[in-house]
């Protein structure tokens, strides 16, 4: 059965995954040399596995958990924070493939140019997501302890 | 009365005191979090009708002796 910890759990682990993966993306494309690599293709795909994965498990427990339980761990409070961070996120996000769109260099464009923008921009959006959910994983916990 | 929320003011501290009930009593009744109970007695949180509604019949009251719209 979800409790506030598992949930707590679930989306703490995904948020710092993303951080980590972003701070590793943006650290190969500013060509900062580190001991170890992680293979391009597991690279890409470790943090979706994550979201869906973790998607998953709060939906089957959203609709198939404890009617009681899911009422206190799904309230309508609890969904307008989900909300907010969601609109922040995509908020940010659209600025800042905005920004990242603004900054290529468009006159010499290469698949090298592409690919390192397909980067820039998984960085960007996985640092965001990954820090507002890490945000609201330790507030959620946080209030249920002491608010 | 509380402390309030800017679009809504609420007297839900007092009278949650008055009926003999803590915050997790009050959650329990209304099938909401005791966190989502505590948001709404200190102004941060503008709950439902349906949230309202609940909450009111739990401390046998009517709506508008709870919340308030600022003059």
């Amino acid at each position: 059965m979800m409790n506030y910890f598992k949930r707590f759990l679930i989306v703490f682990i995904c948020g710092i995954v993303q951080i980590l993966f972003a701070a590793y993306s943006a650290l190969v494309l500013c060509g900062v040399s580190i001991d170890w690599h992680i293979n391009n293709n597991i690279f890409m795909f470790i943090p979706g596995i994550l979201i869906f994965a973790s998607s998953g498990i709060l939906t089957a427990s959203y609709y198939f958990g404890d009617k009681k339980n899911n009422n206190i761990l799904y309230d309508e409070y609890t969904a307008l924070r989900y909300y907010k961070i969601a609109a922040a996120g995509y908020a940010l996000n659209g600025i800042g493939i905005f920004i990242l769109f603004s900054i290529q260099d468009w006159s010499n464009w290469s698949f090298q140019n592409a690919n390192n923008m397909i980067y820039q921009i998984a960085a960007f959006a996985w640092l965001t997501f990954g820090l507002l959910l890490t945000i609201f994983s330790i507030g959620d916990y946080k209030e249920y302890k002491n608010g | 009365m509380g402390k309030h929320h800017q679009n809504l003011l609420n007297n839900l501290e007092e009278l949650r005191k008055s009926a003999g009930l803590t915050q997790q009593d009050l959650s329990e009744s209304a099938e909401v979090s005791r966190k989502s109970i505590n948001a709404i007695e200190n102004g941060i949180y503008v709950p439902s009708t349906v949230l309202a509604l609940k909450i009111a019949k739990t401390l046998r009251c009517k709506v508008e002796d709870i919340f308030k719209l600022p003059k």
